[in-house]
Formats: C-alpha cells, structure tokens, sequence
C-alpha cells in the first residue's frame, strides 16, 4: 500500500473512533423523541424524579446506556432504564449520546 | 339490484328513528379546544389556586410559591432552601425526589383573611416532615407573612429503599383543597414506601385529612375510635387529587396504583380504603424493606391482573368494608394526578365530567398513557358510565394538576415546565 494512503486511512479510522465521527443526531433525536422525552422532557432537562441530562457528554451516556443494557443498576430509576436500554444497539446508543450530548438543556 | 331501492329503507329507518327519539341518531355537542400558554420556563409546576379576578396562585416543586396577577406580572412570594429572587425565603423548606412544595389553595373567606396555604416538606423537625403552612397575602400581592404551621406531622420518607421511585420523599400526596360543601381543608398524604403507615391509626401518611383553618380535627370526622381525629379517610397509598361533585360535594380522590390499578375513589367519612402493604399477611412473605407495594415482582414486567391479585391496592379479602373504587384505569397503573370537575354550559355535553390527569408511565410492556380523560361519574361516585380521552391541542405531557379557573377554562401544569389554559370554543 502507498505510504501517504495508509497514513490517510489511519488517520480517518483513529478520528473515527475517537469522536464518535459515525453517530447520527438526528436518528438520536428521533429516538430520544420516542423512548426518552416522555420522562427526562423533550429538552433532556429533567422532570418530576427524572434526571437532568444536561451537561452530560457523549462518553457518559454512553456509559450508562451501556451498564443498563448490560443489566446493572445505577440508581433508582434502573428499573426503568434498564428495559428500555435492552434493546439499544451500539449505533443507537452512539446516536443517543450524540444527541443529548448537543442538544440537551 | 338500484343503489335506490336498498337505500330507501334505510333512510325510512333513519326518520323513524328521529322522530320517535330513538337513540339511533344523537348529535354530539362536544366543544373544540383552544390552548393558551399562561406561563413556561417553570421547573416542575406542582398547583394552583384562582381567585376571582384571576390572580393564579401556583407551586414549584423545587422553588416556592409564587403568583401570577390578572395583568401577567408574577411574583416570586415564599421561596424554598437554596432559592432567589423570593421576597420570603424559608431554608427549613427543602426539596427531595418527589416531595417538595406541593399543593396550594386559598381561604374561602380570602377577601376578609387574605389566606392561602401550601403543603410542603420542611426540615423544620428531625425526622423532615411535611407540614400545611398558612400565611397571609399582603394587598398587593407582593409579600407573604404570618407564617404558621397548622399541621406539623405529615410523614416524610427519609431515606432511600429498594423500591421503584425508591429515593426519599417518595409517595408524599400533597393535594390540598377547601371544599364548597363544608368548608373544611382536605389534606392528602402519602404512604412513604412504609407499610405500617397506611392503616396506622396515629401516623398521618396514607391518609385523607380533614381540618379547619387552624389545623383541627374539622367537626363530624368519623375514624374508628383511638385514630387520630384529624383523619377523614385511612389505608391510602398516595392520593394526588382531590375534587367534590359540583352537586352533591361528594368528595372523589385519585391515587396511584402499583404498576397496577390506579384508582378514583369516593370518599366515605371515616373510611378504610384499604391498602395495606405489609409483609407477611395477605398470602405474602418477606418483601424488600418490608414493604410488598410493587410486590410479587417490583423489578420486571408481569400481567397487571396477576399483580392486582397477589397485591391489590383496594383489599376486600382483609378488609370487606373497605371503599370500593369507582374505575380503576382498565388495571393500569400510569401515574395518575389531578382530579377536577367541568362546570358551565361552555363545556356543551362535558358539563359536569371528572376530568383527570395522568402523567404517564409504562413498565413491562404496559402503555405510557400521558392524557386527559373525561369521565362522566355517577352523582355519588361509585361508579362511571364513561370513559373518553380529552382531545387536548398541546398533546401528550406529564399533565401534573388540572383546576378551574375562574372564567370556566381548564388551566393544567405539565412537569415539562408550563401552565396551560384550555378554553371551550
């Protein structure tokens, strides 16, 4: 392989990885629309006993969705959280962080 | 065979039916709907009162009491731990998971007393409890003063346990109203994830209370005999409405079911309603924290009806006399709020339906259901001839109190942070 090329696609793939480059805001802002407003309010603000998700970055709510997928309490909420994260695929959970992470309030 | 000669028949039908006044054809005379937004940007609305003009005195959770005046100004009168911009600030009152300051309501003689109340959590005591505060209104609706305390020992949760919604301040009531019929403040409590409360006979949580102005037992309240006298109703699980029958003054409660069963009840004065939680009775064993409420299984889906039997929130097999519920939601349990009644011919046939809002919430499966339901109860409350869903313009929303206003319009807060008045056309 030419040199520069491999370089080229080194590069891109560490980007990649290391930003989430792939998520999809607006499949997260459809989702979160669906599965996620009703409680935490259609900004992520917060409601009633449900969490403000403002502030939170993409790594973090990555990492809850993934201990509640995985079936592990975090809080007393995890029983609700934890069916609904299920049945979340690794690209939903990366657009739902992509989201919330920009646009909640 | 002609469209014409299977038509004519019908239509024969039709006109028979119409003038013997068959029920075969009826028009509907439901009014549309208009919304305005009467305030936004709030945290967590919690209630409201209205005065005459439409001075609205409203809750928010987290933050105080404050009033919005006729020509829109706000202000900010009795403001919690932590908060500014209150012309009063309280520390001793606190916010925490559920509770906070929660209902309002103002003096049937407000134009002599300048009265209005409040239910909120106070660390005033150790342990924190919730307490019914009273205070004055100055003329101008600026500052609030005379602060006293007419119940004191309202239970509070004060630490978490595993239990959904299981942080502390949980199942706290907080539903306060004057009712047209006697006068007396009917205080509505919580059961705080503790099951020797409900059927406790000191012990005010999972109560309905009925009190005067100063905080006493109101005259008649008839609880069996060593209960406190200012319980109107026991065995409650956390009733967060309250109305009275805009003809009889029968009053009807709402309270939140178990993953199952929320419930509308009519009050009967001295009445079990017959939630009793405790473990080890009832065909139960050992449940977390001793407390069986989202028993047999809190933490994954199931059948509701499997629930309802193995832990109903109205249970005649302990209690036989116990208030039987008027509608218990289809068997769901989905966050059931406020209760008010639809008065005035602006509202065509739903003149005189309960309203009732829901907050939504759905677990194993079972739906959400954020709404507004009309339903159309019997006179005394012990039944329902119908249930339909209000066709609210702002849609679905975590509809937290219904009250109405002065003019006849329906005002509702939704947790999402706004007051809504809903106007008949």
């Amino acid at each position: 392989m030419n040199t520069s090329l491999f370089i080229v696609i080194a590069a891109a793939l560490a980007m990649g990885s290391a930003t989430g480059q792939a998520a999809d805001k607006s499949a997260g802002e459809a989702l979160f629309a669906d599965a996620c407003a009703q409680c935490h309010g259609p900004n992520g603000k917060g409601m009633a006993s449900f969490p403000s998700l403002s502030g939170r970055d993409a790594e973090y709510i990555t990492s809850r969705l993934e201990t509640y997928r995985a079936g592990e309490k975090v809080g007393s909420n995890s029983f609700l959280m934890i069916p609904n994260a299920t049945d979340l695929s690794d690209d939903d959970i990366a657009n739902l962080a992509a989201f919330i992470a920009e646009s909640a309030e | 065979m002609s469209p014409k000669t299977t038509l004519r028949p019908l239509c024969a039908a039709i006109a028979s039916a119409v003038i013997v006044g068959f029920p075969a054809v009826t028009t509907a005379n439901e009014p549309e709907l208009s919304q305005t937004e009467v305030l936004t940007g709030l945290e967590n609305p919690w209630d409201m009162a209205f005065l005459p003009d439409g001075t609205m005195f409203y809750t928010e959770r987290c933050l105080g009491l404050s009033v919005r005046l006729p020509d829109g100004e706000v202000e900010h009168l009795l403001g919690m731990e932590g908060t500014e911009e209150y012309a009063t600030t309280a520390d001793d009152l606190v916010c925490e998971g559920q509770a906070g300051m929660n209902g309002v309501a103002i003096d049937p003689d407000f134009d002599e007393n300048r009265t209005v109340y409040v239910y909120s959590a106070s660390n005033m005591s150790e342990p924190r409890t919730n307490r019914v505060l009273r205070m004055t209104v100055n003329s101008d609706f600026t500052q609030v003063s005379d602060r006293t305390d007419i119940v004191e020992d309202i239970p509070y949760k004060p630490a978490a346990t595993d239990h959904p919604f299981g942080d502390a301040g949980a199942h706290n009531g907080g539903r306060i109203r004057f009712s047209p019929e006697d006068g007396y403040l009917y205080v509505t409590t919580g059961d705080n994830h503790n099951s020797e409360i409900p059927q406790s006979p000191k012990l005010l949580g999972g109560k309905v209370l009925r009190i005067d102005q100063d905080g006493k037992a109101a005259e008649g309240n008839e609880s069996p005999e060593g209960f406190d006298p200012r319980i109107y109703t026991y065995g409650h699980r956390n009733v967060q409405g309250i109305t009275f029958h805009p003809t009889t003054g029968q009053p009807i409660v709402t309270e939140h079911g178990p993953w199952h069963s929320d419930e509308i009840n009519a009050l009967v004065n001295g009445g079990n309603s017959g939630w009793d939680p405790k473990p080890n009775m009832a065909g139960r064993g050992d449940c977390p924290d001793d407390y069986c409420g989202y028993e047999p299984n809190q933490t994954e889906g199931m059948d509701p009806k499997e629930r309802a039997a193995y832990m109903p929130v109205t249970d005649t097999e302990t209690y036989p006399d116990a208030m039987q519920p008027a509608w218990q939601n289809d068997g769901l349990s989905q966050g059931i709020s406020s209760a008010e009644f639809l008065v005035g011919e602006q509202w065509g046939d739903w003149d005189g339906r309960l309203v009732v809002g829901f907050m939504g919430i759905g677990f194993g499966g079972t739906p959400v259901g954020q709404r507004i339901n009309l339903i159309d109860i019997a006179e005394d409350g012990l039944s329902v001839n119908d249930v339909a869903k209000m066709p609210v313009p702002m849609g679905a929303a975590r509809f937290r109190s219904l009250v109405l206003g002065p003019e006849g319009d329906l005002y509702t807060a939704v947790d999402e942070g706004s007051i809504y008045r809903i106007t008949p056309e």
